[in-house]
């Protein structure tokens, strides 16, 4: 068991790697990155040779290519010795030449500078192969936080060790001086109350909305506006503010408003807001409207095989045919027209993550458009169930209709149900995509159409690693599951 | 023998030969089968009018997207239903019959290529697949990488990647869910390879590729009618909302959900602009897939004994 679990994950794990390889390789090779520029405000108020270069060093900070300026080139082929007499013009086109046998382009750029002035700059750049693409997205990947992570000129004496120390409540945690983060690891009262800042995940950053700000803090960030709390920071000082002190990380040079409240570097905190992330938004909705849509589809299942060929299975079954043939999204727009004479909202913005009342559609919708597959195949396997020995043997015995069914053949039946489990989670993400784009809700399912749109291809590439994990682990525990609920199951032998 | 009451008959070898059976022809059973259901017959006739409306209304019309006549003509904009625009007019005063109809042509040519190629491909492949131990290890874990994906996922990606257009939406459409074709194929091949007229077959020395498409292939006919009659939908149902999203087609092409889409802005202002598409893509929809799964039915010999 312990064996095959482990080859298992290690299988998941590469089925990950191969779908986000592809997809790295096409999204850097298919994407024109033209049409990326269009929607950067920075880039459009430049011109002539800083709008170029601009483009390079963008281009350069994605990962689509290597660029180097002169004098890069130069200080590479001659040294810092040699620098100022190749920029000064000598030997300057060997460097070239040199960088040119290495695969660069070497561009001369004839255009006008910020004066407007006629002006030339020679640059060079090469793009990446597909393999030193995946290599560049899985070397930067993992980052691991340690004592010899700050490098700050102005901070030589910086000690450099892990202490256990007490945060500002009072309670333990590990934390560090030298590392990025100060608190390493430490406890709150919010899920799962016991926090790390060791590994981090790095899928670069935003790029051109949101520019700067790195794609995993946008989808794992609190949204809405800061919420302040009464708190007492390492000066002493009690104040209300948003800042939370356990985000602290490692800031060069802190301003006045820092030391009154920080006796050290650690100054640069994350912000407290009072809705949920991206990531927190689209897990509660997905599984309230998990659990819910099994509420629904178990009993009428089990009820349309009961009454198998009456009324019950009947309108069950067009139903069922109706929701798979008619297309989701008219369904969609039809139980929001009827969700808006309860005075529902159809779009999430209206009342905000406030109100109780923005959730009900978009859960209600996510369940229903989960339900007639759920609800096709537990009423299959109540209804091949029923015809088997153990059911004749159980009529036989002079059991009640009510009894064999909630007694012998659910129990057998909710077998391949509960294996089925990983497969509504998967589809649950794909519902999401469509729901929370249609709602406009601010959760990863609607930020993906959205960084599509904006040719963001970060966070595509950190959106595909996400759901393509998540759904890999779904399946995963669908297995471990069925093996809890019928111990007669050893995965290890399923090989067939 | 000399009763004159009896007399002799030649004996006719062709007759002894003859099975007193009813005629049976296999497509006139499908057919009557097929018949004998009136919500299907209504579904067929719909189904057909959408069909052929959808392919000759766009000669006559000559609809393009990109021709606007009368943009700058604002008492030919939002105009209600009426008899000289059945369904009314857009938001740049294009005739809304003329663009459902060229819509519905791009939707269902994207859904019925797509739903062959998935088709063709995950049945060839999956009854290999059944029967080929080596092909199984190897497919089981391309199987296992693609089911874990979800697929609205792959398709975006794939639009993202490859930029919009019809040729691009057909091959996002149809890039991985013919795996999933073959891996039920496969199982449905596992099941009746071993069944006892195949064990008789080969045992008499019939090669495996005939066995395949001579065994195996009819008995899968109606297993493959019923994916295709859900594959149609499902295909329309992600033009739909891909082209929604805004990754599907481009400007130069209409399309249902192009369609639903500009439609959707003025929901409440006018609403037939977005009504009328929603319904139509319901439409064939639903009556593709009823005709499909009664085709379905109608095409498993077993459901031909009177």
């Amino acid at each position: 068991m312990k064996k095959y679990l482990f080859i298992r994950i290690l299988k998941s794990i590469f089925s990950i790697l191969v779908v986000v390889s592809i997809v790295i390789v096409m999204v850097y090779k298919l994407v024109p990155t033209t049409k990326m520029f269009g929607n950067d405000a920075g880039y459009q108020r430049l011109k002539g040779i800083d709008k170029k270069i601009y483009e390079y060093n963008q281009l350069e900070r994605l990962g689509y290519l290597d660029y180097v300026t002169t004098t890069d080139m130069c200080s590479e082929v001659y040294g810092e010795d040699g620098l100022s007499a190749c920029l000064a013009g000598e030997n300057t086109q060997e460097a070239y030449k040199a960088f040119e046998d290495r695969g660069y382009t070497i561009e001369v750029i004839n255009d006008v500078d910020e004066k407007g002035q006629p002006a030339t700059a020679t640059i060079g750049y090469r793009y990446y192969n597909p393999i030193e693409l995946i290599a560049n997205f899985y070397s930067k990947l993992i980052v691991i936080d340690n004592p010899w992570a700050v490098e700050d000129a102005n901070n030589p004496d910086l000690e450099r060790k892990y202490y256990i120390g007490q945060d500002q409540n009072g309670i333990p945690a590990l934390m560090c001086s030298g590392c990025n983060y100060k608190y390493q690891i430490y406890f709150d009262g919010s899920f799962p109350f016991i926090h790390q800042n060791i590994i981090e995940l790095d899928l670069g950053d935003s790029y051109p909305t949101r520019i700067g700000v790195s794609t995993v803090s946008i989808i794992y960030s609190g949204q809405g506006s800061q919420s302040p709390f009464m708190q007492t920071f390492p000066t002493g000082v009690e104040r209300s503010s948003a800042l939370m002190q356990h985000t602290c990380r490692y800031k060069a040079n802190p301003d006045h408003m820092d030391t009154q409240l920080f006796t050290d570097n650690y100054a640069s905190c994350d912000a407290r807001y009072d809705a949920p992330s991206m990531v927190n938004t689209s897990l509660i909705m997905g599984f309230i409207s998990l659990v819910l849509a099994y509420i629904i589809a178990l009993p009428f299942g089990v009820a349309m095989a009961r009454n198998k060929d009456k009324l019950v299975d009947k309108i069950g079954i067009v139903y069922i045919n109706l929701l798979i043939a008619v297309p989701s999204l008219a369904v969609i727009f039809f139980l929001k027209y009827i969700g808006s004479f309860f005075t529902l909202p159809d779009r999430f913005p209206q009342l905000g993550f406030g109100d109780i009342r923005s959730y009900i559609m978009p859960i209600i919708i996510l369940a229903l458009i989960s339900t007639p597959s759920l609800m096709m195949w537990a009423r299959r396997y109540m209804v091949d169930q029923s015809n088997a020995d153990y059911v004749k043997f159980a009529r036989a015995k002079g059991l009640s209709q009510k009894e064999i069914y909630t007694k012998h053949i659910l129990k057998n039946a909710i077998i391949p149900i509960v294996n089925g489990i990983p497969q509504s989670v998967v589809s649950c993400l794909s519902g999401a995509l469509i729901t929370e784009t249609m709602f406009s809700i601010p959760g990863m399912g609607k930020l993906l159409p959205d960084s599509i749109k904006q040719l963001n291809i970060n966070m595509v590439l950190t959106l595909t690693l996400l759901f393509t994990t998540l759904s890999v682990i779904a399946v995963i525990c669908g297995d471990i599951l069925i093996t809890v609920v019928d111990p007669r199951i050893q995965l290890a032998a399923k090989g067939d | 023998m000399t009763d004159p009451r009896f007399e002799f008959v030649n004996i006719d070898l062709a007759a002894s030969e003859h099975i007193a059976a009813p005629q049976y022809s296999y497509w006139k059973s499908v057919f009557r089968k097929f018949f004998s259901s009136k919500v299907a017959i209504a579904m067929l006739v719909i189904m057909a009018f959408v069909v052929i409306m959808s392919i000759v209304h766009p000669f006559i019309s000559g609809y393009s997207n990109l021709a606007m006549d009368d943009i700058n003509n604002p008492s030919a904009r939002f105009l209600s239903i009426s008899l000289e625009h059945p369904f009314g007019t857009d938001d740049v005063g294009r005739d809304m019959f003329a663009a459902c109809w060229a819509g519905t042509r791009t939707s269902l040519f994207v859904a019925v290529i797509a739903t062959i190629i998935t088709n063709v491909i995950g049945t060839v492949v999956g009854m290999f697949w059944g029967f080929s131990k080596k092909l199984d290890v190897f497919m089981i874990e391309v199987y296992n990488i693609v089911a874990n994906i979800p697929f609205t996922l792959v398709a975006m990606v794939l639009m993202f990647a490859l930029g919009q257009g019809v040729p691009q939406l057909i091959f996002a459409l149809s890039c991985t869910s013919w795996v999933a074709t073959a891996y039920f194929i496969r199982v449905q091949v596992m099941i009746i390879r071993d069944r006892e007229y195949n064990m008789a077959s080969k045992c008499l020395g019939t090669p495996t590729f005939r066995i395949i498409t001579h065994n195996i292939f009819p008995y899968l006919i109606s297993v493959i009618m019923t994916g295709v009659s859900r594959d149609i939908p499902s295909f329309i149902s992600y033009e739909v909302f891909l082209s929604y999203i805004g990754v599907g087609l481009s400007e130069k092409d209409i399309s249902l959900g192009r369609l639903i889409e500009n439609g959707s802005a003025y929901m409440t202002s006018a609403p037939h602009l977005f009504v009328i598409p929603v319904f139509i893509s319901a439409l064939i929809s639903v009556s593709l897939y009823i005709v499909g799964q009664t085709l379905a039915d109608a095409s498993d010999p077993r459901t031909h004994m009177i």
